[in-house]
């Protein structure tokens, strides 16, 4: 390992040809942390290691979140059976190129990684009703060919518009491709107005792409579940709220909603989610 | 994280102009003038990637092809009978969301460029960036010239439409410049190296803009002309200020009648004594200072 990396490593994992998944917290729908987190859930990660966060988050005082004063974490967890490591961090403030060379770190040489799998999610001005697509974008043309019997979109041409940065995936995933490591970084479109709640199908949607890949064999049974429910709620409130029925009709039928509709979308569904719950 | 020569050019005693971006772009506008005035050829750049956040993906076919960073970057010419070398950092390399450089990152930057500057013998390094001044955008703007050595002085006296800080209006010889700009004069005098640095004025209604202001850039160049002994043709600049004075001339005319007023005052101010105050009163001033300030909080602008 490179020297000087805050990394504080627990327990060294038996790890021989391993691949790591990545999810950073305050995503789009959340994605990142539920979909790494319920990976840890089901596969029984257990956490091994974490980076120091002082050189790369303010701390100058806490964030408050549910009531609760927050502290940034990167964790990392060794699900030892399914050679996975599973990497869960609030994305950092400061001194990016040095904590993702940490997290590589780590993962090379304390897991010896083969390959690299990053979450994320971007807002869509689809309806929820719209089957989720997963893209993918890779870092070598050999990992492109090999994941051409997935169900993926793979073709994506893209340009970062000006007055924008590129994500903190893309940026991993070109150190990746300097060391060597065949990644790919996945998105799932998630309709706006779930994009502060939650989004069952699109984690589904990410895990399942996973399962198969890393043959994982995870029962979805509960995950399932939780799409049928969150399906089901938003069938409610339109139900019970016709101007919700009337947005998601008109997005159903591929017409864009006022910049102002958009906003009352959002409020609507998150107060209607918020009431049930 | 260092340096990376393309080429190791055999340059004697060479001078270093150097900047990075600030307000209206002032010094970036210099180097680039000399730079592309004198076909300089770039040979070499400061790795970016613990410097800077990318600032461009591109991806084809869903394949990452590349990650593009601000560059940081060194060009050479042996030109008007002298060795040049130009420094041109695309950004600041900042920390915390702040806009100017500051803190570790900033003084690694500055001992790189240095680092090179050293490396070649360079006998001098010039930086240039702007001083935002009370004065009007119809006006010729002076140079506020900040030496590291107090050698220098007697030097700079002579330039012409420059003024050194105890010649400023109520600075008493004091001030700071903000950034890189002015970190490298304080990182070359920490090496012994001699270092100046020469802020074109920019009006300070125009501080916010996201405008260049190169008729500042000709004053610094004009004294660069001076400084160097060098004759750099300056119509290519003209052209550029045309332009944007016509932009400043739009948003000059937004200001409310009553600021505007104000600002037109600014036009009278003359420097013939530069130590000398203008026709506007310290009261004015005050007044002139606090209108222009109400009115870009009004607007959401300004740095």
């Amino acid at each position: 390992m490179s020297q000087g990396y805050p990394v504080k490593i627990y327990k060294e994992p038996d790890l021989r040809r391993s691949s790591l998944v990545l999810g950073w917290s305050e995503d789009v729908g959340n994605l990142g942390l539920k979909a790494t987190g319920y990976l840890n859930h089901k596969l029984k990660g257990q956490e091994f290691a974490e980076i120091e966060p002082e050189d790369f988050f303010p701390l100058g005082g806490v964030a408050i979140k549910g009531n609760l004063a927050q502290f940034p974490e990167s964790k990392f967890y060794a699900c030892q059976k399914h050679e996975l490591v599973v990497f869960q961090s609030d994305s950092p403030g400061a001194e990016w190129y040095k904590f993702l060379n940490s997290v590589l770190d780590v993962a090379e040489h304390h897991c010896r990684v083969k390959e690299l799998y990053i979450l994320g999610a971007m807002v869509s001005f689809s309806a929820h009703t719209t089957p989720r697509e997963l893209l993918a974008v890779v870092n070598s043309v050999e990992m492109k060919k090999g994941l051409s019997q997935y169900d993926l979109a793979r073709d994506m041409d893209y340009q970062t518009p000006l007055g924008e940065r590129p994500t903190l995936n893309s940026f991993l995933l070109w150190i990746a491709k300097g060391r060597n490591i065949p990644g790919v970084s996945l998105w799932v479109p998630i309709p706006f107005y779930l994009a502060a709640v939650e989004d069952a199908q699109a984690q589904k949607k990410v895990l399942s792409f996973l399962n198969e890949r890393l043959d994982l064999r995870i029962d979805f049974s509960d995950l399932n579940q939780e799409v049928r429910e969150q399906n089901e709620q938003l069938a409610r409130a339109r139900s019970r709220f016709p101007q919700i029925d009337d947005y998601i009709n008109r997005l159903e039928s591929n017409l864009m909603l006022s910049e102002e509709e958009n906003g009352e979308l959002i409020k609507q569904i998150e107060d209607s989610i918020r009431e049930e719950d | 994280m260092g340096i990376r020569l393309y080429q190791k050019p055999q340059l004697e005693n060479p001078i270093l102009v150097a900047s990075w971006p600030g307000i209206g772009n002032i010094g970036i506008i210099v180097v680039d003038t000399l730079r592309e005035i004198s076909g300089a050829e770039e040979f070499g750049e400061i790795e970016p990637w613990d410097f800077f956040y990318p600032k461009q993906v591109l991806i084809r076919k869903g394949v990452l092809e590349y990650l593009e960073f601000p560059s940081s970057k060194f060009y050479f010419k042996r030109t008007w009978g002298k060795d040049m070398i130009f420094f041109v950092g695309e950004e600041q390399p900042t920390e915390g969301g702040r806009v100017y450089a500051e803190g570790r990152k900033a003084y690694h930057m500055a001992n790189l460029v240095l680092d090179l500057a050293e490396k070649f013998k360079c006998r001098r390094v010039y930086t240039s960036g702007a001083a935002v001044a009370l004065t009007h955008h119809t006006t010729k703007p002076r140079v506020w010239a900040v030496p590291n050595s107090e050698s220098l002085i007697p030097e700079m006296r002579g330039y012409g439409n420059t003024v050194l800080m105890s010649d400023i209006e109520g600075r008493g010889g004091h001030g700071n410049i903000t950034g890189l700009n002015g970190l490298l004069l304080g990182v070359a005098k920490k090496r012994g190296l001699e270092a100046i640095c020469l802020m074109g004025e920019i009006p300070v209604y125009l501080q916010g803009l996201p405008l260049p202001y190169p008729k500042a850039s000709k004053s610094v160049l004009e004294v660069l002309n001076h400084s160097l002994k060098i004759e750099v043709n300056l119509d290519k600049l003209d052209e550029l200020d045309q332009k944007v004075e016509r932009r400043i001339e739009e948003f000059y005319q937004q200001i409310p009648l009553e600021i505007r007023g104000q600002l037109d005052r600014l036009k009278q101010v003359t420097y013939a004594q530069p130590a000398e105050p203008g026709p506007i009163t310290e009261e004015e001033e005050k007044r002139i200072m606090e209108d222009v300030e109400k009115f870009f909080k009004k607007r959401g602008g300004g740095d």
